[in-house]
């Protein structure tokens, strides 16, 4: 009984370590670092484009989530769209680029929540207006739900990594 | 791993962005309101709010006032929405011309009216602009006599009043 149970913990032990080799080895490879700060930095540059220049239909998408108070529906149509271009850029080029995502992520995060609220809560708005239908904006919901929670794994990758970034700003100086 | 130097630079990053959000919206000719008119009751929401509480008298905001005008007759109601919309049904006697479409029509309806025909646009009511870039189009193009109903196809409906 005894010799059994040690057999086992050490079993499983080395296969913790084995795991744990694992998970180092993807968090701390390098290329998987590059691959994953540029993904994220080129995909919220390009998300980014869309509202800056139209920043009167993102306010209308916000609004049309319906969970926002009416005073801050401007504000937050001005200024998500610019956190998410400094913050992909700064990935893009490795400025701060662990800080960058951790703005990324907790973008990320707000965006799954919304998402999530209004499909449990079966919201969708619809304004019939022909800018917002033309746009294409909206892909599924809920594809949309499981394509951010993707990047935020890769935003978690960027955060966690512990090595040297590779063509990064702020690793040269390191 | 989230340390203090990272909480230093998570305010840089924060700062430039919110700053940079100002500056671009502030010079950006498509830039908006710090505050926008959210509310359907006070009118047709949009981001850029009228300024001041100024009637606009381009505006049919009841839809018992746009009742009337539809029986006095003469009046031309124009549908902003979208084809489908409107195919699946409109304010009888109105012609469709989607928004966004406006260019590639514009010609035909002004070789069939003259410029002071009276014109009334709609579209989805009160979360919908295009009734408004509508007319604001229409009188671009040189008719003197356009108006907007904003409660659009959803409050004429809503009231039980016929449609085709």
């Amino acid at each position: 009984m005894c010799g059994f149970s040690s057999t086992a913990s050490r079993a499983g032990k080395r296969k913790g370590t084995r795991l744990s080799n694992l998970r180092q080895s993807i968090g701390n490879n390098s290329w998987i670092e590059l691959t994953a700060r540029w993904i994220l930095g080129l995909t919220f540059i390009y998300a980014s484009a869309y509202k800056i220049v139209s920043p009167a239909d993102f306010a209308k998408i916000v609004y049309g989530y319906g969970l926002f108070p009416t005073g801050l529906i401007n504000l937050i149509a001005i200024i998500i769209p610019f956190l998410e271009l400094v913050g992909g850029l700064a990935l893009l080029l490795g400025f701060y680029p662990r800080s960058a995502a951790v703005i990324i992520n907790a973008l990320l995060l707000a965006f799954i929540t919304v998402l999530s609220i209004n499909l449990i809560r079966g919201h969708e708005f619809d304004c019939g207006c022909f800018s917002a239908g033309q746009s294409g904006y909206f892909s599924s919901p809920k594809v949309a739900v499981l394509r951010e929670m993707i990047y935020f794994i890769l935003g978690l990758q960027v955060i966690l990594f512990g090595g040297i970034r590779r063509i990064s700003i702020k690793s040269l100086r390191r | 791993m989230v340390n203090r130097k990272t909480i230093q630079e998570i305010f840089i990053l924060l700062s430039i962005s919110v700053g940079l959000a100002m500056l671009v919206n502030f010079f950006s000719p498509r830039g908006i309101a710090l505050v926008g008119q959210w509310d359907t009751s006070q009118g047709v929401i949009t981001a850029s709010p009228s300024g001041t509480e100024e009637e606009k008298p381009e505006e049919i905001n009841s839809v018992a006032r746009a009742m009337e005008i539809f029986d006095n007759g003469n009046v031309l109601f124009v549908d902003a929405r979208s084809q489908d919309n409107y195919e699946d049904g409109h304010i009888p006697g109105a012609i469709s011309l989607p928004v966004g479409q406006f260019d590639e029509q514009i010609e035909s309806l002004l070789n069939r009216y003259s410029s002071d025909q009276p014109i009334v646009t709609y579209c989805s009511g009160r979360t919908c602009e295009d009734s408004h870039d509508l007319a604001q189009f229409l009188s671009d193009a040189g008719f003197t006599n356009v108006r907007i109903f904003i409660d659009g196809f959803p409050g004429w409906e809503a009231k039980g009043y016929p449609i085709e």
